[in-house]
């Protein structure tokens, strides 16, 4: 396979399985018993489109357990098994086999594990489809409906009419006549609008067709609610009547076993990304009634269900979004000068001419200062993405690896709907299984000690997301243990992280950052799960890289939180722009804290090192002219700016600040790579190029020596 | 008026001296000395550094700029001058004469003003990453015959970064390792 075709295709199949994943969460949240028939096709359709897909490809593995899980789904849909608890876990482990098919396919592997899984998994799937009998003697029969309606009926929608029967509700004809030109969206509207009455069963072409210009439906509709309701949601050009119930003589009633073997033709055979045949299209009798319909209703009108809105989504590489903000960074700076060079004209002595069109160029120029704002406001929407697409794969493993513990555990996930950029989306994912781990391994209690603390039995792990002005919160939080800082203590001195001197000096909060350190783990036993000591300083290099905070708060048995705080997107920055002895650096704004002036008799110093102290915390005083080797003059007082990555911070000296500007950052390449502290450049109005500074490198560089935080060597 | 057309200038401002006319004047130059039919020369770029006279092969040439803003950039290495902006591309911008013992400090270039007028920055093409070389003048295209170099002589001084010398009527012409010259 091409690789583009490769990557295209594991895209498409990735997004399947993450509908899947969705769907089959909130089937189970509702419990076994009557599932939504909505979300059983929405399943149906996923482990469908994939099997087409994975066929398509090639993926032969993929397609046979996906086509296993279709046939289960199928006689779920039509009601010939129960959804119970066997089946909804079959289903979920098939998910999981298909993600790692999936996985393997992506990097071109094949293992015999993951086949033996798969080959589990598909023979439990066929036993269970084979499932239960049907329950002899068909209700339908004694309603009397229509033989040749009922002829076109799929046995799908054979299936609804049936249970709606049992359920014991009304059944309806809403005819429908519309308008030639615009009767696939009258009849989108009018299946909205009775959704909230009952089941719309199927959608039939109408055995008395309208006129030339009109095409005429019957819709079987089901509906606990009374006559006079239902008309209430009518749409213009929709009539209500009775269906059934009506005596019909039995004799002419062909049983369903004598109907011609019928299956959804949604279903079959239909290219993924084809228009929805319906069943209109596809019955005998129907057809032959309104033919000029038809050919229209052949041109992709869907009608019940339809495949065309399967996602409305389109997948774009991300690179190529990073091309088109570069090319707005450089807009915008067109932008500038074409500014600057207005206003120069216009403050031009002399003729009018230059003055006058210095007017007209500045007018111009605020316009397309306004289009690209709204340029660039609308590329970095593109790049969000909401964080459910994290949250949604987390809920799931922590679904399975609660199971697995054998702990009482209430997984809370709120925030999904919180948006951030794809990149920083997709590098989430691990941190936060790192610290949700944690938080199922080492913070939360076994039932009875929980008990014995006076905790409900049952513990509480939180995934929460909110945003908070330019920036997104989120928080990881348990009910359990809390951090033993005593432990911590000894651990980091065991290892060799800290000595016993320093943890003296040490606050309880700076004792709890340690475990970010790298080789730290409180629990002797290494689960299967975590505790494999790399977790913690996997999270702070990860959040590092993204330019995010973490901070841990704790309470001895009544839980912990961490706290990770990530800027909305890292394309376009926001930039603090400082000089330096007369030179201009750049200081990404997402790692500044805030401002402070210091007078320079205010300083103190710690074994020769400058501190300074800010609201009762001691932070590290670093000048930037010294770090940078730039020539410094005596001042009476500095500005600092206090930077904060991860959970460290520290002040820089600076000499002024010169305002905030965005800016896309250049990056050095060839032979300018690996200077220290420097992440790249940008260029400002005036085309000069001015360093932007890596607050993260340049506190590790600096954290380095100072004495409370050890760094690791290694 | 004039500070208009200056600014016109700046914000047009393009590598306003391409190596193309410089094409054009070379076969000018050559017409004194008779071609030796069985070997084509090469073309080579001639530039001033202190009143000697170097030259890079013209492939290795991207573009010839005036100098424009210079930024300094700490802790790096010590023969480079600082980082320049070449139509939204960030180069660095190197000197070359300590290493070839020209000069014995690295000058302290932050804007046009700091050098010469006839100052110019050369930008060679290199697999590493281009990079601008500053020079005290361009002096046009030469055509020199690679059969024809000698070996630079031992005088003492550093010879990694010279290629070897190459004549033209009386002119000497000191042909640079671009690669060791940058190093």
């Amino acid at each position: 396979m091409a690789p583009r075709a490769l990557t295209d295709f594991v895209a498409e199949a990735t997004e399947i399985l993450d509908t899947l994943d969705r769907e089959l969460m909130a089937l189970e949240e509702r419990g076994s018993g009557d599932p939504d028939p909505d979300r059983l096709n929405a399943i149906f359709r996923a482990s469908h489109s994939l099997k087409g897909l994975s066929a398509m490809f090639g993926l032969e593995g993929l397609a046979r357990l996906s086509h296993r899980a279709e046939d289960l789904l199928d006689a779920l849909r039509l009601g010939k098994v129960h959804l119970d608890d066997t089946l909804l876990e079959a289903l979920s482990q098939t998910v999981d086999v298909l993600h790692a098919m999936l996985g393997e396919a992506a990097r071109g592997e094949d293992t015999a594990d993951v086949k033996e899984r798969a080959e589990v998994v598909s023979a439990e799937l066929r036993r269970l489809a084979r499932g239960q009998a049907v329950e002899s003697g068909d209700v339908l029969d004694a309603i009397g409906i229509d033989p040749s309606v009922r002829a076109v009926f799929t046995e799908y929608e054979e299936h609804r009419l049936r249970e709606n029967v049992k359920k014991g509700v009304g059944l309806w004809k809403v005819r429908a006549v519309f308008g030639l030109d615009d009767f696939d969206t009258r009849l989108t509207e009018l299946n909205r609008a009775l959704k909230p009455l009952g089941e719309v069963v199927s959608t039939l072409p109408s055995s008395q067709p309208g006129d030339d210009a009109s095409i005429a439906f019957d819709l079987i509709f089901g509906s606990g609610r009374d006559r006079e309701e239902i008309q209430g949601a009518l749409i213009e050009g929709s009539s209500l009547s009775p269906l059934g119930r009506v005596p019909v003589p039995p004799p002419s009633v062909p049983l369903p076993t004598n109907l011609p073997p019928k299956k959804a033709p949604v279903w079959d055979d239909v290219s993924v990304s084809g228009p929805a045949l319906t069943p209109i299209s596809s019955s005998g009798s129907g057809i032959s009634s309104s033919p000029s319909g038809l050919t229209r209703l052949s041109g992709g009108a869907p009608v019940e269900t339809s495949m065309r809105s399967l996602t409305n989504t389109v997948r774009v590489d991300i690179g190529r979004l990073d091309g088109l903000m570069n090319s707005i960074g450089e807009l915008l700076l067109i932008r500038s000068n074409i500014e600057r060079l207005a206003e120069a004209a216009r403050q031009t002595q002399g003729t009018a001419l230059p003055k006058l069109w210095g007017q007209e160029l500045q007018r111009e120029a605020r316009s397309l200062e306004r289009r690209l704002d709204e340029l660039q406001k609308g590329v970095l929407e593109v790049r969000m993405v909401p964080l459910g697409q994290v949250f949604d794969k987390l809920a799931r493993l922590m679904r399975r690896l609660v199971k697995e513990s054998g702990k009482d555990i209430a997984f809370d996930v709120s925030g999904g709907d919180v948006e951030l950029d794809k990149l920083i989306v997709e590098e989430l994912s691990d941190p936060l299984m790192h610290l949700l781990r944690n938080a199922l391994d080492h913070g939360v209690e076994q039932p009875e000690q929980r008990q014995a603390r006076g905790k409900s039995g049952r513990a509480t792990i939180g995934l929460v997301a909110r945003q908070q002005g330019n920036h997104v919160i989120i928080e990881v939080k348990d009910d359990g243990n809390g951090l033993d800082e005593a432990r911590i203590r000894e651990v980091a001195i065991e290892r060799g992280l800290v000595t016993r001197d320093q943890t003296e000096e040490m606050e309880r909060r700076e004792l709890l950052n340690l475990v970010f350190q790298p080789g730290f783990s409180t629990r002797r036993d290494v689960s299967e799960l975590s505790g494999r000591g790399v977790g913690l300083d996997v999270v702070k290099t990860n959040l590092q890289r993204l330019s995010g905070l973490i901070d841990i708060e704790s309470r001895r048995a009544q839980g912990t939180t961490f706290t990770l705080t990530l800027p909305l997107t890292l394309a376009i920055i926001r930039a603090l722009m400082v000089s330096v002895s007369g030179r201009t650096y750049a200081i990404p704004l997402n790692s500044v804290l805030e401002i402070v002036q210091i007078r320079t008799d205010a300083l103190k110093t710690i074994e020769k090192r400058e501190v300074i102290e800010v609201r009762g915390q001691t932070l590290p005083f670093i000048r930037l002219a010294r770090v940078f080797g730039l020539p410094e003059e005596p001042r009476v007082a500095h500005y600092v700016v206090l930077v904060g990555l991860a959970q460290q911070r520290l002040g820089l000296a600076i000499d002024d600040l010169l305002g905030q500007q965005d800016i896309v950052t250049k990056p050095l390449s060839g032979r300018l790579r690996g200077i220290p502290g420097i992440a790249g450049a940008t260029e400002l109005g005036d085309r000069r190029a001015v360093l932007v500074l890596d607050v993260g490198a340049l506190m590790e560089e600096l954290m380095r020596a100072t004495p409370t935080s050890t760094r690791d060597s290694a | 008026m004039s500070s208009f057309a200056d600014l016109l200038d700046r914000f047009f401002y393009r590598p306003d001296e391409e190596v193309g006319p410089y094409l054009e004047l070379a076969p000018q130059t050559d017409r004194a000395q008779d071609p030796v039919p069985e070997e084509e020369p090469e073309e080579f770029l001639a530039f001033m550094l202190e009143g000697e006279t170097y030259a890079v092969p013209i492939g290795a040439v991207r573009e010839i700029l005036k100098i424009s803003d210079v930024t300094e950039i700490p802790r790096s290495k010590k023969n480079l001058i600082g980082l320049i902006n070449v139509r939204g591309e960030m180069l660095p911008l190197y000197d070359v004469k300590v290493r070839l013992r020209l000069a014995e400090t690295i000058p302290t270039v932050r804007t046009s003003k700091d050098v010469a007028r006839s100052a110019r920055v050369v930008i060679l093409r290199d697999p590493e990453g281009d990079a601008g070389v500053l020079v005290d003048r361009v002096d046009g295209v030469v055509k020199l015959q690679l059969s024809r170099l000698e070996e630079a002589p031992q005088l003492g001084i550093d010879r990694n970064a010279i290629a070897g010398l190459g004549r033209r009527d009386d002119l000497l012409f000191i042909l640079l390792d671009v690669e060791q010259a940058l190093s």
